[in-house]
């Protein structure tokens, strides 16, 4: 036991490997990144959100003594690069060719010697548009007399996602029996149906997006310092589009200050940073301001989505049609695995056994940014659970019933796992039953709902909101998920020293998870070795491994599988060393903790780090000298954890302030590795989603202008709005992954979304409200409360 | 454009530096100083990544001219261990796990190092409202408050054993 | 992003005076705090231009102010300008109905119906504020217009009005309209509770 603890191993609180750096200011991010000669790139940006470019002056800017260069789509054409291919198989303008499609879009570059020269330089950068109308409102996409936003794509059927029927269509799918479905709605017995919006939002970490690009000319080689949350994929991107051999590409993502979705995608500046250096012959650097990082790179969600579902008189869901129109901005550049357009979408049917379902998304252009990214979710998940969780409490309503009591009734159960969904998942595991009482007895939800009653009379508003969701997390299978044709698995390479001492390196990339623990951990109870002496290594595509990266919780459902899968071969083969310097068979041989020893003899002992001091000088004839282990793990399916959550509200009926009284997560994700970790991301998922319950909105005016894309506006909570949070768990091991680990971190956004708004929506539930769309701001708040004539 | 020079003292140690007058301080300190540990994250002072203390006060140094340091004593997040000793601020925000992707955290670190000498021992509420000029996105905030508690107990012994 | 602003404005001079201030544009122009007319192309065409300081922003803009009618009958003129600012970086244009009409007691009021749209960074920045600040400057024009037609009904000679200088152009100060549409937000508050 006691030996057990110094490993400080999987389940082990133990302290973090990386805040030593971290808190004494000696992370090392991004743009503190300095080379030497190196430029400084800005980037002149469209302040229509359609126009004809009719004219592009440099002269001025080109005269500004620093000034180096200034790049337009003119100056890429001839390299081929004024247009890249997307995650999604669109293309998107590296630089406006000319027209540009969204207010702020790329238009220059000017490099220049410091940040100071290049802003003033972009400043005398001048460029005449002719603006066009403006497409916003992405209802309207489909319109016959609707502007065309991609002049490009005019008479092509198919922009990379199927079939295409309008200028402005970009695909639509669709999963699921449509006609059982249709023919489940009409022999109903209840029906509800709700629009319900997922508002354009934005991840925002405190990080902005950058990047620092030095091309070697005599090496003809690239490295780029980069914040990217999958670096080798931008390895792969970089060949694809430069020529040069993937050899000479090394991407380095450093500390990375938070992604949530932000930094998968590549983006124009990105290029422009790297084809500068390339022709200036000097390193390049590009930060992102916070008002580009707001206006461009990647938005989230900007679902306009009907939820429909059909039930028994007693509550019992018989068929779930769900329709989702998205907007997907000037350019489909959503980052989803390629094959799935939607995402996994069609997790939609969330934690119930509905027999019969059908969904549907379609995609449209409009004259807005590009992206739909997975903000702090696994691909458009958010969207989907905030559907069947809003949809389950509307019926409900309708057929008032308690908003537990019908989440009982229509749970999957235990002995059904593994399930098969209507929509053609398996869901791996799950126990929600009990985990709901467990909340419901810790909140006393019986008192509270009476509390409720009483405020009622009173004309006092008070919500309870219940969220009781399953995530999809960890691409994912390689025969159902890819990235540009590479398969979604990822990687762990292990090396042991001599004396005991290890080194890991990983395809996935840290960004605030903690992976230089949380791997160590895991190599630690594997391998008998302490943490301690455990080293992660990341994000450096000269030395991993390839990997796909760090989203979608994919870290610890497939990057921990890896690991746990190379550190078992190297167990084996010390196992074999071990009965070699013990002369026994290998079969002879117990494992106990961090050493082997004789079966039926504890005495008869090699520890593991005895082992690795054999590896290097005395191993069984035959056998190769070190002790290293390489793996690609390919998940046989994803993760399915799950939470359930509970959220009091109070609003004042007078300035519809909404005040969170209480918010209890449990979160079940299988076994945990670092608890303290875990918790820790559980608080971070909960206040990313109380931003977006309760504030973020990314909105534009008629005609395109963003209204609001600084921090002034767009809604970040400070320690004064953020509620307290409490946080419990179960543990439903996953049968399939090599610890019984399932990803945690998306899930308290998550769930935490729909738990937010079903409190508010509970809150007026008596005066018949059975939706409102969020952000619930006091003022939206206070709209419903005069509507109702609650505030006189 | 014509440089000033500039001279102030930084965690400890006298500096002199020439600068352009429009020069931000959050610039001269990470670009010709080197000391990448204060962060740019916004450009409207509203993050808080780019805190540092300037003659006792805590101040965001992207809304600061480096000029106006003149003759100023200015702390920063790699000036908060003496004598390589972490500050108790320190120790706190790792034992308590007030950080997680490290970007805010010197911020995070220089502004609560300020706000427990204005108030040494602070409620719950007024960590929030004395902290929220500084902005986190991965912690929830809830384990930094625990960590500004756990230091302010450890600096309220050191100084209790100091005067017994 | 648009806004709609109708506005009415009592005057101190008769409704013929009044009419023929208004239909004089280059007169009118010059009521316009921070505009001027740089350049008559013809009868109806004027080229001019806007200078607006709101916060940091500087932003002049140049453009056309085509007028559409001038309606002697109902004292009433049309007119559309637009501009975009010489970095490109913001385009603003109105559509700007303005008339005279007999006041309540004996005088004249100025009636104005404008529609304001603005693009690019000063809607980006200016977007909350556009409602206040649009009502300030016409506020502003309004008094300039008042003033103006003060002095030339108040003179018998009209060579003289002619020879008085030129009111100097001014900028427009969106920090000094962000108080006075912040004072004017307070007033509403006010005034709409009682």
């Amino acid at each position: 036991m006691e030996r057990q603890e110094q490993l400080q191993g999987i389940g082990c609180s133990r302290k973090r490997k990386e805040d030593p750096r971290f808190i004494q200011g000696k992370g090392l991010y991004v743009d503190d990144v300095k080379l030497p000669g190196m430029l400084c790139g800005e980037v002149v940006r469209s302040p229509f959100a359609h126009a004809k470019i009719v004219s592009i002056n440099k002269e001025k800017a080109l005269a500004l003594p620093g000034v180096h260069a200034v790049i337009t789509a003119e100056d890429l054409k001839p390299l081929g690069l004024h247009w890249m291919p997307t995650l999604a198989g669109d293309t998107q303008a590296v630089l406006a060719d000319e027209k540009v499609c969204f207010q702020m879009q790329e238009v220059a570059m000017v490099i220049a010697d410091d940040r100071y020269i290049a802003a003033d330089a972009a400043e005398l950068v001048e460029v005449e548009y002719e603006q066009l109308p403006a497409l916003v409102d992405p209802h309207k996409a489909m319109d016959a007399d609707a502007p065309i936003i991609r002049e490009d794509l005019v008479g092509k059927d198919e922009a990379g996602q199927g079939k295409r029927t309008h200028n402005n269509h970009i695909f639509t799918w669709d999963v699921g029996d449509k006609d059982a479905t249709d023919r489940a709605f009409e022999s109903a017995e209840v029906t509800v149906r709700e629009d319900i919006l997922n508002p354009r939002v934005h991840p925002s970490p405190m990080e902005t997006c950058g990047c620092v690009a030095s091309f070697d000319k005599v090496n003809g080689s690239l490295t780029v310092h980069i914040t990217s949350q999958a670096p080798h994929i931008v390895r792969t991107v970089v060949t694809l589009l430069s020529g040069i051999p993937e050899s000479k590409v090394r991407i380095i993502s450093p500390d990375i200050g938070g992604g949530f979705g932000n930094k998968v995608g590549i983006y124009p500046g990105y290029v422009c940073a790297i084809v500068s250096s390339i022709v200036l012959g000097r390193p390049v650097k590009w930060i992102e301001s916070r008002i580009e990082n707001i206006s461009t790179t990647a938005f989230a969600r900007d679902y306009h989505g009907v939820g429909e579902l059909a039930a028994d008189k007693d509550g019992r869901i018989t068929a779930l049609r769900f329709h989702a129109l998205a907007d997907h901005g000037a350019f489909n550049a959503h980052a989803q695995p390629t094959k799935w357009p939607a995402g996994l979408f069609s997790i939609c049917t969330g934690s119930y056994d509905i027999p019969v379902a059908y969904a549907r998304v379609d995609g449209v252009y409009t004259n807005k940014a590009p992206g739909g990214v997975a903000y702090r979710c696994s691909f458009r998940v958010t969207e989907a659970v905030y559907l069947i969780e809003r949809m389950i409490d509307v019926l409900a309503q309708k057929l008032d019933i308690d908003k537990a009591e019908i989440r009982r009734r229509n749970f999957i159960q235990a002995d059904q796992f593994p399930y098969q969904s209507a929509l053609g998942w398996e869901y791996d595991s799950g126990n929600y039953a009990p985990a709901l009482e467990k909340v419901l007895e810790a909140c006393d939800y019986e008192g509270l709902r009476k509390e409720q009653t009483e405020k009622r009379a009173n004309g006092e508003l008070m919500g309870i909101g219940l969220c009781t969701f399953t995530e999809i997390v960890g691409a994912g299978p390689s025969k159902a998920c890819d990235v540009l044709g590479v398969g979604m698995f990822d990687s762990c390479e292990i090396r042991v020293h001599p004396t005991g001492s290890a080194i890991a390196r990983m395809g996935t990339i840290t960004q605030g998870q903690g992976h230089e623990t949380t791997y160590a951990q895991i190599i630690a109870t594997e391998l008998g070795l302490s943490s301690d002496d455990i080293q992660i290594e990341e994000g450096d595509t000269d030395t991993a491994p390839y990997g796909l990266g760090t989203y979608g919780s994919r870290s610890t459902p497939v990057g921990g599988a890896a690991t746990a899968m190379a550190a078992r071969t190297i167990r084996a083969k010390a196992q074999k060393i071990a009965a070699h310097l013990l002369e026994v068979s290998p079969e002879d041989i117990e494992w106990d903790v961090d050493r082997f020893h004789v079966k039926g003899n504890p005495d008869a002992v090699k520890t593991m780090k005895e082992v690795a001091w054999a590896a290097y000088n005395n191993v069984p004839e035959g056998m190769e000298m070190g002790l290293e282990s390489v793996n690609y793990y390919d998940p046989p399916n994803f993760t399915y954890p799950f939470g359930i959550y509970l959220c009091v509200v109070d609003i004042d009926r007078h300035t519809g302030e909404t005040s969170i009284r209480r918010f209890y997560a449990l979160d079940d994700c299988g076994n945990r590795i670092n608890p303290m970790i875990i918790e820790g991301q559980i608080h971070g998922g909960l206040n990313e989603a109380f931003a977006v319950a309760m504030g973020q909105l990314i909105s534009f005016d008629e005609e395109g202008n963003l209204q609001g894309n600084t921090l002034m506006d767009y809604f970040i909570p400070t320690f004064v709005e953020t509620p307290h949070w409490e946080t419990d768990y179960t543990v439903t091991p996953s049968p399939h992954h090599p610890l019984g680990a399932k990803g945690v971190a998306e899930s308290p956004h998550v769930g935490g979304i729909p738990c937010f708004s079903n409190a508010v929506v509970d809150a007026f539930a008596h005066k018949g409200v059975t939706h409102v769309d969020m952000p619930h701001t006091a003022f939206n708040v206070w709209k419903t409360i005069h509507e109702l004539g609650l505030d006189s | 454009m014509a440089k000033t020079q500039v001279s102030f003292n930084l965690n400890g140690q006298d500096v002199d530096v020439l600068v352009e007058p429009r020069e931000l301080l959050i610039h001269v300190l990470r670009e010709q100083l080197q000391l990448t540990g204060s962060h740019i994250g916004c450009e409207t002072s509203h993050c808080g990544a780019c805190t540092v203390d300037v003659n006792g006060q805590s101040i965001k140094s992207c809304t600061m001219l480096a000029i106006q340091a003149q003759g100023a004593t200015v702390m920063t997040v790699e000036g908060l261990a003496a004598g390589g000793e972490l500050h108790p601020l320190q120790q706190a925000f790792m034992d308590e796990h007030g950080l997680q992707c490290g970007f805010c955290t010197p911020g995070m670190l220089v502004r609560g190092y300020r706000f427990l000498q204005e108030n040494p021992n602070p409620s719950e509420e007024e960590i929030r409202s004395g902290m929220a000029g500084n902005l986190c996105r991965c912690t929830g905030y809830q384990n930094i408050i625990k960590s500004i508690q756990t230091a302010a107990a450890a600096l309220n012994a050191d100084t209790g054993s100091q005067a017994e | 992003m648009q806004v709609t602003i109708n506005k009415v404005f009592p005057l101190d001079g008769s409704v013929s005076d009044a009419w023929n201030l208004l239909e004089n544009i280059e007169q009118v122009a010059s009521c316009m705090p921070g505009a001027e007319i740089t350049e008559t192309v013809d009868e109806n065409n004027f080229k001019g231009s806007v200078k607006v300081k709101i916060g940091p922003m500087h932003v002049a803009f140049n453009g056309d102010i085509a007028v559409q009618e001038i309606n002697p009958g109902e004292h009433r003129v049309h007119l559309i300008a637009k501009g975009q600012d010489s970095k490109g970086t913001s385009s603003a244009s109105m559509d700007l109905t303005a008339s005279v009409r007999a006041g309540e007691s004996g005088a004249s009021e100025l009636t104005g119906d404008a529609d304001v749209t603005v693009n690019g960074k000063l809607a980006n920045f200016g977007g909350r504020m556009m409602t206040q600040v649009a009502d300030q400057i016409l506020g502003q024009f309004a008094d300039n217009f008042s003033s103006r037609l003060g002095a030339s009904a108040g003179s018998e000679d009209p060579a003289q009005t002619a020879s008085e200088p030129e009111p100097q152009v001014q900028e427009i100060n969106g920090l000094k309209f962000a108080w006075q549409a912040l004072i004017g937000f307070i007033k509403s508050f006010f005034t709409s509770k009682a």
